[in-house]
Order: C-alpha cells, then structure tokens, then sequence
C-alpha cells in the first residue's frame, strides 16, 4: 500500500476542513477515523484522478474491460462519474457520510435526510442535522425541482 | 492476544467456507475510517469467542474475487458463515453489543 502524495494529502486536509465547515458538519473527532479516510482519498487521487470514496468496494474489470453488474463501478470509471467523488451524491442530497469524515460533533453520521430503508437509518438510527440550514446543495435543488412540477 | 488472521481470495474457501468453526469475515480496507473503528472490536470479539467462533478479515483493495461474489458495496461489511453457508451480513460499524447478538443469532 503506497503513501499517498504530501501535495494531494494536503489538498484533501484543506478541502475536508473547509467542506466540512460549509456543509455544517464536522471532521470526526478521532483523528485517526478523519485521517484514515483522507489518505484514503487522497491515494485515489493520485491513482485515479479524483477523491473517489474509500468506504466502498469498486470491482476491478476482467481481461477483457468487462465488470460486474449490479455493483458499484471499477474506480476508473467512478471517476468518469460524480456519485462517489467526495463530497458524494450522498452528502450533496441527504448530508450523509458512510465514512464518517463529515459528521456530528459527536462523531455522528446524519441520518436525519436519509429516504426510509436507507442502511444509514438501520446502523445508526435516527440523526438529526444540528445545521439545517447549511449543506445539502443538490438535496435543495431536488426539492426546488419537485415543487416546481 | 491473537491478531485477526487476515484470509485471501486464494484461501478464502479453506480458511472460512470448509472451516469447521462458525466464521465471521471482517471485509476491510486500509483507508475507512469505519473500518478503523470496527477493526478493534472484532479483535475484542474474537477474544470473547475464541474457540466457537473463527474471526478473520479481508482487505478488499486486494482481494477482488471474494467481495465481488458476495455482493459487496460499503465498506466495513461483516459476513459469518457456518457450514459453508452464509447466514448474516452486518453492514457499517456497529457497537460491539449489536455485533454480539447477530453473532449468537447465527450461532442458533
């Protein structure tokens, strides 16, 4: 397992803290939760080109450039997508974190904006937002969407 | 203290599908944060169950094969097998009480 990069490690403290900041999260109080996941994103920076989530499993493609369905993508091909590049789908929506980088001052995910039958809900129960009115960028544009229809 | 043996897509069937002993499978990787949290309390569990209970973990950065047949998305995603079978899949960290009453759930 290489080190990942100093430069792109510090790009993702940067980005983390301020992200975290805007969204009304906060980095998790363990540093070494907040810090695993940073060199996490950082080494797919390096290897792919972007922040793609640590906290997944992504396949990898056959011989012949083939993948499993029904799984989440190869990382070479998240990385053509937005879903699992951090800030993910799941934080810009619900204001979830399945890492656990963006929580709760207590170090909890919030599950508050999370769809019924999300596992989010079912590991960690009911969260609520302590910040509503910050985060969740794609979440309110969704919403603004629906209510205009 | 015993560490957590880590298993192989390449001894995965020997080391957790033909094992005699119930088997759970921490399926890990080096940079989740959960996982660091679920790591230790596998550890304490598999203190607690020695000798009834196989504990052992997968890094799944480097072994593909096994995660893939098993459906695998998030990460850290515990599965205890007995008898070859899988009977309960634990998704995200979870407190060591609630890990200790799916493992006696699968046990019966």
């Amino acid at each position: 397992m290489d080190e990942p990069n100093p430069e792109s490690v510090r790009k993702m403290w940067n980005y983390a803290e301020k992200f975290a900041e805007k969204s009304g999260t906060h980095l998790h109080p363990d540093r070494f939760i907040t810090e695993g996941v940073v060199l996490g994103l950082a080494s797919n920076i390096d290897h792919f080109g972007r922040p793609i989530c640590p906290c997944n499993f992504y396949p990898v493609k056959d011989e012949n450039g083939n993948w499993p369905e029904g799984l989440y993508l190869p990382r070479e091909e998240e990385a053509k997508r937005r879903t699992w590049i951090c800030a993910c789908d799941e934080m810009q929506i619900y204001k979830y974190c399945h890492c656990l980088l963006f929580v709760t001052e207590e170090g909890l995910p919030i599950t508050e904006h999370l769809p019924d039958g999300h596992e989010g809900r079912e590991i960690y129960g009911l969260v609520k937002d302590p910040t509503p009115d910050k985060g969740r960028a794609l979440g309110r544009v969704i919403e603004r969407q629906q209510h205009q229809a | 203290m015993a560490e957590v043996r880590e298993v192989t897509d390449a001894t995965f069937d020997s080391d957790v599908v033909k094992n005699d002993l119930p088997t759970l499978v921490d399926f890990w990787a080096p940079w989740c944060g959960p996982c660091r949290m679920v790591a230790p309390v596998v550890q304490e569990l598999s203190e607690d169950y020695a000798g009834k209970v196989n504990f052992v973990k997968m890094n799944t950065d480097e072994n593909p094969q096994v995660p893939t047949k098993f459906g695998i998305r998030s990460i850290p995603t515990l599965m205890i097998f007995r008898g070859g079978e899988l009977k309960g899949t634990i998704v995200g960290f979870r407190p060591k009480s609630d890990l200790k009453k799916r493992i006696d759930e699968a046990l019966v």
